[in-house]
Protein backbone atom coordinates (compact mmCIF):
# COMPACT_ATOMS: atom_id res chain seq x y z
CA UNK A 1 0.00 0.00 0.00
CA UNK A 2 1.17 3.13 -0.98
CA UNK A 3 2.08 5.90 2.13
CA UNK A 4 -0.44 8.76 -0.14
CA UNK A 5 -3.31 6.37 0.19
CA UNK A 6 -3.39 6.63 4.22
CA UNK A 7 -5.31 9.72 5.63
CA UNK A 8 -5.81 10.77 9.28
CA UNK A 9 -9.15 10.33 10.83
CA UNK A 10 -9.98 12.17 13.97
CA UNK A 11 -11.99 9.58 16.33
CA UNK A 12 -14.10 11.21 19.18
CA UNK A 13 -14.39 8.84 21.89
CA UNK A 14 -16.52 9.05 24.84
CA UNK A 15 -14.07 7.75 27.95
CA UNK A 16 -15.86 6.91 31.54
CA UNK A 17 -13.83 5.51 33.73
CA UNK A 18 -15.74 4.98 36.76
CA UNK A 19 -12.78 4.90 39.50
CA UNK A 20 -12.00 8.52 38.57
CA UNK A 21 -14.72 10.40 36.34
CA UNK A 22 -18.14 11.53 37.88
CA UNK A 23 -19.45 12.18 33.74
CA UNK A 24 -18.42 10.89 30.53
CA UNK A 25 -16.15 13.04 28.73
CA UNK A 26 -14.78 12.89 24.90
CA UNK A 27 -11.10 12.00 23.88
CA UNK A 28 -10.10 12.58 20.71
CA UNK A 29 -7.23 10.26 18.48
CA UNK A 30 -6.11 10.67 15.10
CA UNK A 31 -5.84 7.74 13.72
CA UNK A 32 -4.62 6.42 9.99
CA UNK A 33 -7.53 5.18 7.75
CA UNK A 34 -7.17 3.31 4.18
CA UNK A 35 -9.25 1.69 2.42
CA UNK A 36 -11.10 -0.79 4.27
CA UNK A 37 -10.25 0.32 7.68
CA UNK A 38 -13.19 -0.95 10.25
CA UNK A 39 -14.40 1.04 13.55
CA UNK A 40 -13.04 -1.54 15.08
CA UNK A 41 -9.50 -1.20 13.55
CA UNK A 42 -9.15 2.03 14.37
CA UNK A 43 -9.89 1.58 18.19
CA UNK A 44 -7.59 -1.55 17.97
CA UNK A 45 -4.86 0.82 16.86
CA UNK A 46 -5.96 3.73 19.52
CA UNK A 47 -5.17 0.64 22.04
CA UNK A 48 -2.13 -0.51 20.54
CA UNK A 49 -0.31 2.78 19.98
CA UNK A 50 -2.13 5.86 21.22
CA UNK A 51 -3.97 4.79 24.34
CA UNK A 52 -3.53 1.45 25.95
CA UNK A 53 -6.42 2.40 28.78
CA UNK A 54 -9.21 2.99 26.23
CA UNK A 55 -11.45 -0.17 27.31
CA UNK A 56 -14.21 -1.55 24.63
CA UNK A 57 -15.56 -5.04 24.05
CA UNK A 58 -14.61 -7.13 21.26
CA UNK A 59 -14.19 -10.90 19.83
CA UNK A 60 -14.71 -12.43 16.43
CA UNK A 61 -14.35 -9.45 14.68
CA UNK A 62 -17.04 -10.60 11.75
CA UNK A 63 -20.54 -9.54 12.77
CA UNK A 64 -20.88 -13.34 14.52
CA UNK A 65 -20.49 -12.56 18.30
CA UNK A 66 -22.63 -9.36 19.09
CA UNK A 67 -19.72 -7.61 21.33
CA UNK A 68 -18.80 -4.35 19.79
CA UNK A 69 -21.90 -2.98 19.23
CA UNK A 70 -21.54 0.99 19.76
CA UNK A 71 -23.32 4.53 18.97
CA UNK A 72 -21.02 5.19 15.65
CA UNK A 73 -21.77 9.10 14.74
CA UNK A 74 -24.99 8.93 16.39
CA UNK A 75 -25.92 5.72 15.07
CA UNK A 76 -25.80 1.74 16.82
CA UNK A 77 -23.45 -0.29 14.82
CA UNK A 78 -21.68 -3.37 14.51
CA UNK A 79 -17.73 -1.71 15.10
CA UNK A 80 -16.18 -4.42 13.32
CA UNK A 81 -18.97 -4.44 10.72
CA UNK A 82 -18.85 -0.89 9.67
CA UNK A 83 -15.87 0.58 7.57
CA UNK A 84 -14.74 4.36 8.52
CA UNK A 85 -15.00 5.15 4.87
CA UNK A 86 -18.93 4.68 4.92
CA UNK A 87 -19.45 7.96 7.07
CA UNK A 88 -17.45 10.01 4.50
CA UNK A 89 -16.63 12.51 7.55
CA UNK A 90 -13.42 13.59 8.81
CA UNK A 91 -14.49 12.50 12.19
CA UNK A 92 -16.13 9.66 14.09
CA UNK A 93 -17.99 10.27 17.38
CA UNK A 94 -18.25 6.96 19.12
CA UNK A 95 -20.26 6.60 22.14
CA UNK A 96 -21.61 3.19 24.19
CA UNK A 97 -25.17 2.43 22.75
CA UNK A 98 -27.72 4.05 25.16
CA UNK A 99 -30.36 2.12 27.18
CA UNK A 100 -27.72 0.01 28.73
CA UNK A 101 -25.47 0.45 31.45
CA UNK A 102 -22.34 1.93 31.07
CA UNK A 103 -19.56 -0.07 32.59
CA UNK A 104 -16.28 1.77 31.51
CA UNK A 105 -15.47 3.52 28.24
CA UNK A 106 -17.53 1.91 25.71
CA UNK A 107 -18.50 -1.19 27.74
CA UNK A 108 -22.03 -1.64 28.08
CA UNK A 109 -23.52 -4.47 30.44
CA UNK A 110 -25.34 -6.57 29.11
CA UNK A 111 -26.21 -8.87 32.11
CA UNK A 112 -29.59 -7.57 32.62
CA UNK A 113 -30.33 -7.51 28.60
CA UNK A 114 -29.12 -11.64 28.84
CA UNK A 115 -31.50 -11.82 31.94
CA UNK A 116 -34.77 -10.38 30.16
CA UNK A 117 -33.70 -12.78 27.27
CA UNK A 118 -33.81 -16.06 29.73
CA UNK A 119 -36.73 -14.42 31.14
CA UNK A 120 -38.73 -15.48 28.38
CA UNK A 121 -37.93 -19.15 28.19
CA UNK A 122 -35.74 -19.22 24.94
CA UNK A 123 -35.88 -22.86 24.91
CA UNK A 124 -37.93 -25.84 23.30
CA UNK A 125 -40.59 -26.34 26.10
CA UNK A 126 -42.61 -30.11 25.31
CA UNK A 127 -45.24 -31.53 27.11
CA UNK A 128 -43.79 -35.19 27.34
CA UNK A 129 -41.37 -34.85 29.95
CA UNK A 130 -40.20 -38.58 29.30
CA UNK A 131 -38.85 -37.59 25.73
CA UNK A 132 -37.18 -34.29 27.33
CA UNK A 133 -35.06 -36.07 30.11
CA UNK A 134 -33.85 -39.59 27.92
CA UNK A 135 -34.31 -38.23 23.95
CA UNK A 136 -35.02 -41.23 21.62
CA UNK A 137 -34.55 -39.17 18.31
CA UNK A 138 -35.05 -35.59 17.08
CA UNK A 139 -38.10 -33.38 16.14
CA UNK A 140 -39.28 -33.36 12.97
CA UNK A 141 -39.71 -30.29 11.18
CA UNK A 142 -39.98 -29.94 7.69
CA UNK A 143 -38.21 -27.16 5.56
CA UNK A 144 -41.52 -24.98 4.99
CA UNK A 145 -42.41 -24.93 8.72
CA UNK A 146 -38.09 -23.66 9.41
CA UNK A 147 -38.79 -20.78 7.15
CA UNK A 148 -41.64 -19.55 9.18
CA UNK A 149 -39.02 -17.75 11.94
CA UNK A 150 -35.74 -19.14 10.31
CA UNK A 151 -34.90 -15.06 10.49
CA UNK A 152 -35.28 -14.64 13.61
CA UNK A 153 -33.21 -17.25 15.15
CA UNK A 154 -29.84 -15.27 13.66
CA UNK A 155 -30.11 -12.86 16.39
CA UNK A 156 -26.37 -12.44 18.32
CA UNK A 157 -27.61 -10.41 20.76
CA UNK A 158 -25.58 -7.48 20.66
CA UNK A 159 -28.04 -5.12 22.34
CA UNK A 160 -28.33 -2.79 18.93
CA UNK A 161 -32.09 -2.69 18.92
CA UNK A 162 -32.44 -1.87 22.67
CA UNK A 163 -30.72 1.49 22.28
CA UNK A 164 -32.63 2.01 19.02
CA UNK A 165 -36.10 1.14 20.75
CA UNK A 166 -38.11 4.31 22.20
CA UNK A 167 -40.00 2.32 24.50
CA UNK A 168 -36.52 0.90 26.22
CA UNK A 169 -35.53 4.36 26.25
CA UNK A 170 -38.06 4.95 29.14
CA UNK A 171 -39.92 1.80 30.60
CA UNK A 172 -37.12 -0.12 32.24
CA UNK A 173 -38.87 -3.07 32.99
CA UNK A 174 -40.03 -3.25 29.17
CA UNK A 175 -38.53 -6.85 27.67
CA UNK A 176 -37.08 -5.05 24.65
CA UNK A 177 -37.53 -5.84 20.95
CA UNK A 178 -34.88 -8.61 21.31
CA UNK A 179 -36.74 -10.71 23.74
CA UNK A 180 -39.94 -10.27 22.43
CA UNK A 181 -38.89 -11.15 18.96
CA UNK A 182 -36.91 -14.15 20.27
CA UNK A 183 -40.33 -15.22 22.43
CA UNK A 184 -41.97 -15.39 18.76
CA UNK A 185 -39.13 -17.47 17.61
CA UNK A 186 -40.19 -19.91 20.13
CA UNK A 187 -43.55 -19.50 19.63
CA UNK A 188 -43.50 -20.12 15.82
CA UNK A 189 -41.38 -22.82 15.74
CA UNK A 190 -43.41 -26.19 15.59
CA UNK A 191 -41.24 -28.18 17.74
CA UNK A 192 -42.03 -26.15 20.88
CA UNK A 193 -45.54 -26.85 22.75
CA UNK A 194 -44.66 -23.76 25.57
CA UNK A 195 -46.57 -21.07 23.89
CA UNK A 196 -49.13 -20.77 26.85
CA UNK A 197 -46.15 -20.25 29.25
CA UNK A 198 -44.30 -17.48 27.09
CA UNK A 199 -48.05 -15.29 25.99
CA UNK A 200 -48.32 -15.14 29.98
CA UNK A 201 -44.70 -13.85 30.34
CA UNK A 202 -44.99 -11.15 27.36
CA UNK A 203 -48.89 -10.28 28.12
CA UNK A 204 -47.96 -7.76 31.30
CA UNK A 205 -48.03 -4.28 31.91
CA UNK A 206 -44.33 -3.98 30.30
CA UNK A 207 -44.85 -6.55 27.80
CA UNK A 208 -45.07 -6.69 24.12
CA UNK A 209 -48.60 -4.42 23.73
CA UNK A 210 -45.90 -1.43 24.26
CA UNK A 211 -43.97 -1.71 20.67
CA UNK A 212 -45.99 0.59 19.19
CA UNK A 213 -44.48 -0.45 15.38
CA UNK A 214 -41.36 2.22 15.68
CA UNK A 215 -39.07 0.19 13.54
CA UNK A 216 -36.30 1.51 14.58
CA UNK A 217 -34.85 -2.45 15.83
CA UNK A 218 -35.20 -3.40 12.48
CA UNK A 219 -33.72 -0.61 10.54
CA UNK A 220 -31.11 -0.91 13.19
CA UNK A 221 -29.98 -4.56 13.79
CA UNK A 222 -26.89 -5.41 12.10
CA UNK A 223 -27.88 -9.01 11.36
CA UNK A 224 -31.17 -8.13 9.34
CA UNK A 225 -33.23 -10.00 11.88
CA UNK A 226 -36.27 -7.86 11.67
CA UNK A 227 -37.01 -7.90 15.44
CA UNK A 228 -40.34 -5.31 14.55
CA UNK A 229 -41.97 -8.17 12.27
CA UNK A 230 -41.25 -10.81 14.82
CA UNK A 231 -42.74 -8.58 17.58
CA UNK A 232 -45.98 -7.74 15.21
CA UNK A 233 -46.60 -11.08 14.48
CA UNK A 234 -46.72 -12.04 18.11
CA UNK A 235 -48.68 -9.50 18.57
CA UNK A 236 -51.31 -11.25 16.08
CA UNK A 237 -50.75 -14.44 17.95
CA UNK A 238 -51.91 -13.20 21.06
CA UNK A 239 -55.19 -11.20 19.59
CA UNK A 240 -56.32 -14.47 17.88
CA UNK A 241 -55.66 -16.40 20.65
CA UNK A 242 -57.91 -13.45 23.04
CA UNK A 243 -61.11 -13.80 20.43
CA UNK A 244 -60.46 -17.83 19.77
CA UNK A 245 -59.95 -17.63 16.34
CA UNK A 246 -56.21 -19.12 16.89
CA UNK A 247 -55.53 -22.26 14.95
CA UNK A 248 -53.93 -24.64 16.64
CA UNK A 249 -50.35 -25.34 15.87
CA UNK A 250 -49.48 -29.26 15.33
CA UNK A 251 -46.97 -29.86 17.46
CA UNK A 252 -43.86 -31.85 15.73
CA UNK A 253 -43.61 -35.98 16.35
CA UNK A 254 -40.53 -37.56 17.41
CA UNK A 255 -38.74 -38.47 14.54
CA UNK A 256 -39.22 -42.44 13.85
CA UNK A 257 -36.25 -44.09 14.25
CA UNK A 258 -34.49 -45.58 11.06
CA UNK A 259 -35.07 -49.34 10.15
CA UNK A 260 -33.10 -49.37 7.12
CA UNK A 261 -30.57 -47.74 5.34
CA UNK A 262 -29.20 -46.75 2.19
CA UNK A 263 -26.35 -48.11 0.30
CA UNK A 264 -23.75 -45.61 0.19
CA UNK A 265 -23.23 -43.42 -2.32
CA UNK A 266 -19.77 -44.29 -3.73
CA UNK A 267 -17.55 -41.31 -4.60
CA UNK A 268 -17.75 -39.55 -7.80
CA UNK A 269 -15.23 -40.47 -9.96
CA UNK A 270 -13.25 -36.97 -10.27
CA UNK A 271 -12.96 -36.74 -6.51
CA UNK A 272 -10.93 -40.14 -7.08
CA UNK A 273 -8.81 -39.27 -9.86
CA UNK A 274 -7.83 -36.38 -8.27
CA UNK A 275 -5.64 -38.10 -5.65
CA UNK B 1 -54.85 -12.10 28.38
CA UNK B 2 -55.58 -9.00 30.41
CA UNK B 3 -53.17 -6.90 28.32
CA UNK B 4 -54.22 -7.98 24.91
CA UNK B 5 -58.21 -7.00 25.93
CA UNK B 6 -56.96 -3.63 26.95
CA UNK B 7 -55.02 -3.35 23.40
CA UNK B 8 -57.82 -5.01 21.07
CA UNK B 9 -60.25 -2.50 22.60
CA UNK B 10 -57.98 0.22 21.65
CA UNK B 11 -57.69 -1.15 17.98
CA UNK B 12 -61.65 -1.42 18.19
CA UNK B 13 -62.71 1.76 19.80
CA UNK B 14 -59.79 2.88 17.29
CA UNK B 15 -61.89 1.98 14.46
CA UNK B 16 -64.97 3.21 15.86
CA UNK B 17 -63.73 6.25 16.86
CA UNK B 18 -62.13 6.92 13.18
CA UNK B 19 -65.85 6.79 12.09
CA UNK B 20 -68.04 8.29 14.58
CA UNK B 21 -65.31 11.24 14.71
CA UNK B 22 -65.15 11.84 11.35
CA UNK B 23 -68.93 12.30 10.83
CA UNK B 24 -68.36 14.52 13.94
CA UNK B 25 -66.30 16.85 12.37
CA UNK B 26 -67.48 16.93 8.83
CA UNK B 27 -70.94 18.16 10.19
CA UNK B 28 -69.02 20.63 12.53
CA UNK B 29 -66.43 22.16 10.71
CA UNK B 30 -66.55 21.24 6.81
CA UNK B 31 -69.58 24.04 6.21
CA UNK B 32 -68.57 25.02 2.78
CA UNK B 33 -67.44 21.85 1.16
CA UNK B 34 -70.71 20.03 2.42
CA UNK B 35 -72.56 23.42 0.52
CA UNK B 36 -70.88 22.22 -2.21
CA UNK B 37 -72.18 19.22 -2.45
CA UNK B 38 -75.80 20.26 -1.74
CA UNK B 39 -76.29 19.09 1.81
CA UNK B 40 -77.36 22.70 3.87
CA UNK B 41 -75.79 22.83 7.19
CA UNK B 42 -76.79 26.35 8.83
CA UNK B 43 -73.95 27.33 11.31
CA UNK B 44 -73.65 24.41 13.56
CA UNK B 45 -72.08 25.63 16.62
CA UNK B 46 -75.34 28.22 16.76
CA UNK B 47 -77.76 27.70 19.73
CA UNK B 48 -80.95 26.86 17.57
CA UNK B 49 -79.50 24.34 15.53
CA UNK B 50 -77.60 22.68 18.91
CA UNK B 51 -80.50 22.08 20.45
CA UNK B 52 -82.28 20.82 17.10
CA UNK B 53 -79.48 18.09 17.33
CA UNK B 54 -79.77 17.58 21.05
CA UNK B 55 -83.63 16.93 20.83
CA UNK B 56 -82.84 13.97 18.54
CA UNK B 57 -82.38 11.14 20.52
CA UNK B 58 -80.43 9.69 17.36
CA UNK B 59 -77.83 12.52 17.76
CA UNK B 60 -77.60 12.20 21.84
CA UNK B 61 -77.22 8.54 21.59
CA UNK B 62 -74.29 8.76 18.81
CA UNK B 63 -72.68 11.72 21.24
CA UNK B 64 -72.85 9.60 24.36
CA UNK B 65 -71.46 6.58 22.35
CA UNK B 66 -68.89 9.23 20.42
CA UNK B 67 -67.59 9.97 24.27
CA UNK B 68 -67.52 6.15 25.59
CA UNK B 69 -65.16 5.50 22.59
CA UNK B 70 -63.40 8.36 23.11
CA UNK B 71 -62.79 8.03 26.89
CA UNK B 72 -61.62 4.25 27.08
CA UNK B 73 -58.59 5.51 23.42
CA UNK B 74 -57.65 8.52 25.08
CA UNK B 75 -57.84 7.05 28.22
CA UNK B 76 -55.88 4.36 27.61
CA UNK B 77 -52.90 5.34 25.32
CA UNK B 78 -52.51 7.97 28.53
CA UNK B 79 -51.88 5.18 31.06
CA UNK B 80 -49.73 3.41 28.34
CA UNK B 81 -47.30 6.22 28.32
CA UNK B 82 -47.24 6.57 31.91
CA UNK B 83 -46.76 3.21 32.55
CA UNK B 84 -43.46 3.29 29.57
CA UNK B 85 -42.66 6.07 32.03
CA UNK B 86 -42.14 4.34 35.50
CA UNK B 87 -41.10 1.30 36.34
CA UNK B 88 -43.13 1.92 40.18
CA UNK B 89 -45.90 -0.46 40.81
CA UNK B 90 -47.57 2.25 43.62
CA UNK B 91 -46.98 5.08 40.79
CA UNK B 92 -48.72 2.63 38.14
CA UNK B 93 -51.62 1.86 40.78
CA UNK B 94 -52.38 5.56 41.56
CA UNK B 95 -52.12 6.35 37.80
CA UNK B 96 -54.88 3.23 37.13
CA UNK B 97 -57.46 4.93 39.39
CA UNK B 98 -57.27 7.97 39.04
CA UNK B 99 -57.54 7.73 35.83
CA UNK B 100 -60.78 5.55 35.64
CA UNK B 101 -62.11 7.74 38.71
CA UNK B 102 -61.83 10.70 35.55
CA UNK B 103 -63.35 8.09 33.21
CA UNK B 104 -66.45 7.74 35.07
CA UNK B 105 -66.99 11.02 36.33
CA UNK B 106 -66.21 12.91 32.34
CA UNK B 107 -68.87 9.75 31.07
CA UNK B 108 -71.62 10.80 33.77
CA UNK B 109 -70.42 15.17 33.48
CA UNK B 110 -70.76 14.39 29.14
CA UNK B 111 -73.70 12.35 29.17
CA UNK B 112 -75.85 13.72 32.03
CA UNK B 113 -76.01 17.65 30.11
CA UNK B 114 -77.47 16.14 26.63
CA UNK B 115 -79.42 13.63 28.29
CA UNK B 116 -81.25 16.57 30.67
CA UNK B 117 -81.48 18.68 27.72
CA UNK B 118 -83.14 15.86 25.58
CA UNK B 119 -85.58 14.97 28.86
CA UNK B 120 -86.70 18.90 29.18
CA UNK C 1 -11.69 -4.17 45.48
CA UNK C 2 -14.27 -1.76 45.74
CA UNK C 3 -17.46 -2.70 43.98
CA UNK C 4 -18.63 -0.07 41.33
CA UNK C 5 -21.91 0.59 40.01
CA UNK C 6 -22.44 0.89 36.31
CA UNK C 7 -23.71 3.96 35.22
CA UNK C 8 -27.10 3.99 34.33
CA UNK C 9 -27.69 5.59 30.48
CA UNK C 10 -31.11 5.48 29.36
CA UNK C 11 -32.20 8.23 27.12
CA UNK C 12 -35.49 8.71 29.12
CA UNK C 13 -38.34 10.13 27.53
CA UNK C 14 -36.31 12.35 25.66
CA UNK C 15 -35.18 8.80 23.35
CA UNK C 16 -38.62 8.38 22.32
CA UNK C 17 -37.88 12.21 20.46
CA UNK C 18 -34.16 11.36 19.29
CA UNK C 19 -31.92 8.22 19.52
CA UNK C 20 -30.33 8.35 16.31
CA UNK C 21 -30.47 9.14 12.67
CA UNK C 22 -33.68 6.81 12.18
CA UNK C 23 -35.95 6.27 9.40
CA UNK C 24 -39.71 7.51 8.99
CA UNK C 25 -41.49 5.23 11.38
CA UNK C 26 -39.99 5.94 14.42
CA UNK C 27 -41.05 9.86 13.71
CA UNK C 28 -44.45 8.63 12.69
CA UNK C 29 -44.61 7.13 16.37
CA UNK C 30 -43.38 9.93 18.13
CA UNK C 31 -45.91 12.28 16.43
CA UNK C 32 -48.76 9.82 16.47
CA UNK C 33 -48.20 10.47 20.47
CA UNK C 34 -48.01 14.26 19.95
CA UNK C 35 -51.22 14.42 18.57
CA UNK C 36 -52.85 12.00 20.51
CA UNK C 37 -51.77 14.12 23.91
CA UNK C 38 -52.86 16.77 22.21
CA UNK C 39 -56.32 15.20 20.91
CA UNK C 40 -56.50 14.40 24.72
CA UNK C 41 -55.83 17.99 26.11
CA UNK C 42 -58.51 19.53 23.79
CA UNK C 43 -60.68 16.98 24.68
CA UNK C 44 -60.75 17.92 28.31
CA UNK C 45 -61.76 21.19 26.99
CA UNK C 46 -64.24 20.63 24.93
CA UNK C 47 -65.94 18.75 27.16
CA UNK C 48 -66.04 21.68 29.62
CA UNK C 49 -67.55 23.45 27.14
CA UNK C 50 -70.18 21.58 25.51
CA UNK C 51 -70.98 20.67 29.24
CA UNK C 52 -70.52 23.39 32.09
CA UNK C 53 -71.43 26.50 29.23
CA UNK C 54 -74.50 24.72 27.81
CA UNK C 55 -76.24 23.89 30.87
CA UNK C 56 -76.76 27.41 31.32
CA UNK C 57 -78.66 28.06 28.96
CA UNK C 58 -78.53 30.22 25.48
CA UNK C 59 -77.11 33.36 26.70
CA UNK C 60 -73.93 32.11 28.18
CA UNK C 61 -73.41 29.36 25.24
CA UNK C 62 -73.78 32.59 22.28
CA UNK C 63 -71.24 34.00 24.77
CA UNK C 64 -68.77 31.09 24.20
CA UNK C 65 -69.49 30.44 20.90
CA UNK C 66 -68.46 34.46 20.10
CA UNK C 67 -65.54 33.92 21.87
CA UNK C 68 -64.20 30.75 20.27
CA UNK C 69 -65.05 32.01 16.57
CA UNK C 70 -61.85 34.18 17.16
CA UNK C 71 -58.69 33.93 14.37
CA UNK C 72 -56.47 31.93 17.42
CA UNK C 73 -59.38 29.38 18.42
CA UNK C 74 -59.85 28.81 14.63
CA UNK C 75 -56.03 27.97 14.52
CA UNK C 76 -56.54 25.74 17.19
CA UNK C 77 -58.97 24.32 15.98
CA UNK C 78 -57.51 23.34 12.40
CA UNK C 79 -54.38 21.93 14.18
CA UNK C 80 -56.75 19.42 16.10
CA UNK C 81 -58.65 18.78 12.80
CA UNK C 82 -55.00 17.91 11.57
CA UNK C 83 -54.08 16.03 14.74
CA UNK C 84 -57.41 13.97 14.46
CA UNK C 85 -56.36 13.28 10.28
CA UNK C 86 -53.10 12.32 11.24
CA UNK C 87 -53.96 9.78 14.23
CA UNK C 88 -57.24 8.45 12.59
CA UNK C 89 -54.96 7.12 9.27
CA UNK C 90 -51.78 6.74 11.07
CA UNK C 91 -53.95 4.63 13.66
CA UNK C 92 -55.32 2.66 10.78
CA UNK C 93 -52.02 1.83 9.82
CA UNK C 94 -50.82 0.36 13.29
CA UNK C 95 -54.28 -1.66 13.63
CA UNK C 96 -53.42 -3.42 10.40
CA UNK C 97 -49.56 -3.84 10.78
CA UNK C 98 -49.66 -4.69 14.56
CA UNK C 99 -52.48 -7.45 13.54
CA UNK C 100 -50.04 -8.75 11.00
CA UNK C 101 -51.41 -8.12 7.83
CA UNK C 102 -49.57 -5.52 5.33
CA UNK C 103 -46.35 -6.78 6.80
CA UNK C 104 -45.47 -9.79 4.81
CA UNK C 105 -44.27 -12.85 5.65
CA UNK C 106 -40.56 -13.57 7.29
CA UNK C 107 -37.61 -13.23 4.48
CA UNK C 108 -34.26 -14.88 4.61
CA UNK C 109 -31.77 -12.16 5.83
CA UNK C 110 -29.85 -11.84 2.50
CA UNK C 111 -27.53 -8.27 2.68
CA UNK C 112 -28.76 -5.43 1.27
CA UNK C 113 -31.18 -6.62 4.33
CA UNK C 114 -34.47 -4.77 4.02
CA UNK C 115 -36.81 -4.80 6.88
CA UNK C 116 -40.77 -5.64 6.37
CA UNK C 117 -41.77 -1.95 7.41
CA UNK C 118 -39.44 -0.89 4.86
CA UNK C 119 -40.76 -2.94 2.10
CA UNK C 120 -43.88 -1.57 3.04
CA UNK C 121 -42.57 2.50 3.13
CA UNK C 122 -44.23 3.01 -0.25
CA UNK C 123 -47.42 3.01 1.24
CA UNK C 124 -46.53 4.45 4.04
CA UNK C 125 -45.85 7.56 2.28
CA UNK C 126 -49.15 7.24 0.09
CA UNK C 127 -50.88 7.41 3.69
CA UNK C 128 -49.00 10.42 4.33
CA UNK C 129 -49.73 11.90 1.32
CA UNK C 130 -53.68 11.10 1.73
CA UNK C 131 -53.32 13.02 5.31
CA UNK C 132 -51.87 15.74 3.39
CA UNK C 133 -54.45 16.51 0.68
CA UNK C 134 -57.26 15.52 3.81
CA UNK C 135 -55.36 18.61 6.10
CA UNK C 136 -55.10 20.90 2.91
CA UNK C 137 -58.73 20.09 2.06
CA UNK C 138 -59.67 21.04 5.58
CA UNK C 139 -57.51 24.25 5.61
CA UNK C 140 -59.89 24.90 2.57
CA UNK C 141 -62.62 24.88 4.44
CA UNK C 142 -61.30 26.81 7.18
CA UNK C 143 -60.29 29.97 4.92
CA UNK C 144 -63.98 29.51 2.90
CA UNK C 145 -65.37 29.21 6.09
CA UNK C 146 -63.99 32.59 7.74
CA UNK C 147 -60.96 32.47 10.60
Amino acid sequence: MTEDSIKQITLKVQRYNPEQDSTPHFQEFLVPVSRGTTVLEGLLYIKENLDSTLTFRTSCRMAICGSCGMLINNYPHLACHTQIEEFHSDTLTIKPLPNLPILKDLVTDLIPFFNTHKSIKPYTIRHETEEMENPTAEFTQTPQELETFLQFTYCVKCGICISACPTSASDKLFLGPQALAQCYRYCADNRDEGWQERFLLVDTDHGVWHCHLAGACSEACPKGLDPALAIQLLKRRLTSQAIGLRKKQQSSPVASPITETKAKVPFPEFTAKES
Amino acid sequence: MRNTYLRLMQLVTGILIAVLLAIHIVIMHLNAILGFFGVDVTEPTSWESMIGRASQAIWVGLYIALLAVVLYHALNGLRGIILELTPSARTKRIATWVIIAFGIIAFIGGSYVPLALLIS
Amino acid sequence: MKQMQPRQNYLGPGGWVWAGKYKLERYLYLLHRITGLGILLFLILHLCMTTIFRIQGQDVWEATMALLHNPWFKIGEYLVCAAFIYHALNGLRLILQELGFALGRPTPPVYPYKDALRKKRPWTIAMIAVIAILALVFFYDFIVGGW
